[in-house]
């Protein structure tokens, strides 16, 4: 089920954040809906498990380079950019494209992902996730560093990708979060 | 590392897949969105739809077909021809594709482009430039499939884009387009160093060592593959085919 | 039928052998001066690329040809192009325009006609001609096997160019451009003035399916799909969902008995294979109604209605059957094969 409206989110058992788009916008229309004290409430009272997606996984951390606004906060986390910490003659920005996922932690969210060489998913990002915590950090991907390309904490799950424009991987993805 | 992406270009001509060379001479290939399961079935990184005939003629998205093509599709699908509307552009993220390629819009209104990426994000929005050789061999651009020339320097015109917000540009040379005889990589090369935007190479691939070439020699960060998977081979048969992971593996 | 067709070729026996290796000599000594000496059909299945191997095995310089009715999957296209690439064959496709073949196979749905395929094999036959005739060579190479497939009895199946139109000309929409009809007029001027031959040489060796397969795996890197012609959506439509369902009719039948009676599999086997419900891809239903511009009701209520036979419309077959003399000769010209003057040609059917 697809829903904006607060009944739908207050009902549900588990919650997707999808996200395209910029940071700042994204909080913004997230307290112009009132929706932040029902997040809040599902995420850290109920604790049904959500899963952030691209910006949605970047809306879980403490604050974004991309904006002004906090995030959600959910994950000890910052969202920093890319421009400046990489070469941008040989990495271009954005980040887009089919990349490795090597398993960092476990966890339930990549179960079943045999040997990690081949698995890739579709990026599309110009900023990037990194963990306060490493133990947080599920899924790294090297863009000319290491960065955090999955996290979990408890039941706050994110991914940096695309899993719906991954193929059989992502479907994979979903299936494992959907059988929580 | 990341992979660099191959991306089967395909052109849609009323409700036909086509192929051409040098922008003309259209050859029948066949039914769009069997094509595109074929493609989805072999697993290609990414693909993108052009209208040449919305292009020409200035008409608008076919988005029955694009629904269709959406259907099929588990990666990332970018859609060009016709695209000067933002409300199209909303429909056409709503039915499933990732990006748009905005070519003659761009210069028909270049605030177009910016407020397409403003709403949507620049990640988005494709900027498209088609360049040819006039006598003299300087590079010209032209927009409505190929049929109008602009006073503009492909150069320049990619920088102007990527200041308007374009996430990446589709960089295709008319001149190579369906020779097979390998990318324009001077062109490619003197554009990408120029943008700090991912540039797709478009036009002329023939094999695989082409496509190594273009993203080595020419900087590419993605090429556009035509030809090469419609046929069999140069003046050979239909064939809906891509590259395998090996071979692409070895050639990049 | 069979064992008359065994006989007469002396298939799998040295003296079939021989007889195929003369027709071999014969092809290459044609076409010597010429790019291509024969045309082999592909269509990604296993008889057209072992076909393909073995004229290359026996020396023979063959133009791949195939014709793409827009239903291709991608096991199909995979397969040609790996034993293409393998055999270094060159590829002469002929593509049929997509909205054309729709509206000639929705056609066939309306009329309530069992051979929705027909247009599909009509056309191969047609293109293999065009194909021959546009790069001179006299001989056309087929990998049919009445061993592995046996003939099915004339009642089931039936197609020919006038059958086509007169359908088509009844339920269609749109008119006939880019389909390569094979009408009367075409199918004189391939046979007589042309002159291009016919040859199956598995009819003269022995062939085993499950051998070909093996090779084609291994040396090919080749796909297996499950079941029979599955290559093709609307060939797997054809034979897993409409024959069975509307017609009663399973082709299975066919080529498992053929294997039985070869040798090639036991009875049990084959009573157990048979019993097993066809398999269907997943959303082959929704694609072919999608394809058809098709509503359920529709499609279900076209499905339940009686079926029609060839009989019940416009037909060469009279006209096959009064010229049953001419193809007599035809057929020991290899101008046509044998097992069309048997089932075309005679009034009472096999």
């Amino acid at each position: 089920m697809v829903t904006a409206e607060p009944a739908g989110i207050e009902r549900a058992d588990k919650l997707l954040l999808p996200g395209v788009g910029a940071f700042d916008t994204a909080m913004t229309r997230i307290k112009q809906q009132g929706l932040l004290d029902l997040l809040n409430k599902k995420a850290m009272v109920e604790k049904v498990p959500i899963l952030g997606v691209c910006l949605g996984m970047q809306l879980l951390t403490d604050s974004s380079e991309e904006g002004s606004l906090p995030g959600l906060g959910w994950i000890p986390a910052r969202t920093l950019a890319f421009k400046g910490r990489l070469d941008t003659g040989r990495f271009k920005v954005p980040h887009m494209g089919w990349n490795i996922v090597e398993k960092h932690t476990e966890s339930p969210l990549t179960a079943g992902f045999g040997s990690f060489e081949e698995v890739r998913f579709y990026f599309v990002h110009s900023y990037f996730v990194k963990c306060d915590d490493d133990r947080h950090s599920i899924l790294k991907t090297t863009y000319g560093f290491h960065f955090d390309s999955g996290v979990q904490n408890g039941n706050i799950f994110g991914a940096q990708f695309h899993p719906e424009k991954s193929h059989t991987f992502g479907m994979r993805l979903f299936r494992n979060f959907a059988r929580l | 590392m990341l992979r660099t992406r191959v991306i089967p270009c395909l052109l849609l001509n009323d409700e036909s897949l086509v192929k051409t060379v040098k922008f003309d001479a259209y050859t029948y290939i066949g039914d769009p969105v069997n094509t595109v399961r074929i493609f989805n079935e072999l697993e290609v990184d990414e693909l993108v739809f052009l209208d040449i005939t919305a292009s020409r003629q200035s008409r608008r998205p076919n988005f029955t077909i694009l629904e269709d093509i959406a259907n099929e599709c588990f990666m990332p699908l970018a859609y060009g021809g016709g695209v000067c509307d933002i409300e199209d552009v909303g429909r056409i993220f709503g039915i499933g594709f990732e990006k748009v390629v905005i070519n003659s819009h761009a210069v028909e209104a270049p605030d177009f482009i910016r407020r397409v990426a403003d709403k949507f994000g620049s990640q988005s929005v494709i900027g498209s430039i088609d360049a040819r050789k006039n006598l003299f061999g300087r590079y010209e651009v032209f927009t409505h499939g190929g049929t109008r020339k602009v006073s503009r320097n492909p150069l320049e015109w990619a920088q102007e884009l990527e200041r308007l917000g374009a996430g990446e540009l589709l960089l295709t040379s008319m001149d190579q387009d369906g020779t097979w005889a390998g990318f324009d990589i001077k062109l490619t090369a003197s554009v990408t160093s120029k943008v700090q935007i991912p540039v797709i190479a478009n036009g002329g691939a023939g094999t695989v060592r082409h496509i190594g070439d273009v993203v080595r020699k020419g900087g590419a960060s993605a090429v556009a593959v035509g030809s090469m998977v419609v046929f069999q081979g140069k003046d050979l048969g239909v064939l809906v085919n891509f590259p395998g992971k090996k071979e692409l593996e070895d050639a990049l | 039928m069979i064992d008359d067709l065994k006989e007469q070729y002396a298939t799998g026996t040295s003296a079939g052998e021989a007889r195929l290796a003369a027709i071999v000599e014969r092809i290459k000594k044609d076409g010597k001066g010429r790019k291509y000496d024969c045309v082999v059909g592909v269509s990604g299945g296993t008889d057209s690329s072992y076909m393909l191997y073995k004229a290359v095995e026996w020396g023979l310089r063959p133009l791949a040809a195939h014709y793409d009715n827009t239903w291709n999957s991608a096991i199909a296209t995979e397969n040609i192009k790996k034993v293409l690439k393998r055999l270094k064959v060159d590829l002469f496709t002929y593509v049929v325009d997509n909205k054309e073949i729709d509206d000639i196979f929705r056609s066939f749905f309306l009329a309530d006609a069992p051979e929705i395929d027909g247009p599909t094999d009509l056309a191969l036959a047609e293109v293999l001609y065009r194909a021959a005739s546009q790069h001179g060579v006299k001989y056309i190479l087929e990998g049919h096997s009445f061993m592995t497939e046996g003939v099915a009895p004339l009642a089931n199946i039936y197609f020919d160019g006038k059958y086509i139109r007169s359908v088509h000309a009844m339920f269609g929409r749109l008119p006939m451009k880019t389909y390569p009809l094979m009408d009367f007029a075409a199918f004189m001027k391939w046979i007589v003035f042309k002159r291009i031959r016919k040859v199956r040489p598995f009819w003269y060796m022995a062939y085993r399916k499950e051998d070909a397969r093996a090779f084609l795996e291994k040396d090919c890197d080749w796909m297996y799909y499950s079941g029979h012609h599955l290559e093709n959506r609307m060939t797997a439509f054809n034979h897993s969902y409409y024959l069975p369902k509307k017609f009663g009719i399973d082709l299975r039948n066919l080529s498992l008995s053929a294997s039985v009676r070869s040798g090639q599999m036991s009875r049990q086997e084959a009573l157990q294979r048979y019993s097993e419900p066809p398999h269907l891809e997943d959303d082959l239903l929704e694609y072919f109604k999608k394809r058809l511009g098709l509503g359920d009701e529709e499609f279900e209520r076209v499905m339940r209605r009686p079926p029609k036979s060839y009989r019940d419309y416009p037909t060469y077959k009279s006209l096959f059957e009064k010229l049953r003399p001419f193809f007599y000769v035809m057929a020991k010209m290899d101008l046509v094969p044998m097992s069309f003057y048997i089932k075309y040609t005679s009034k009472t059917g096999v």
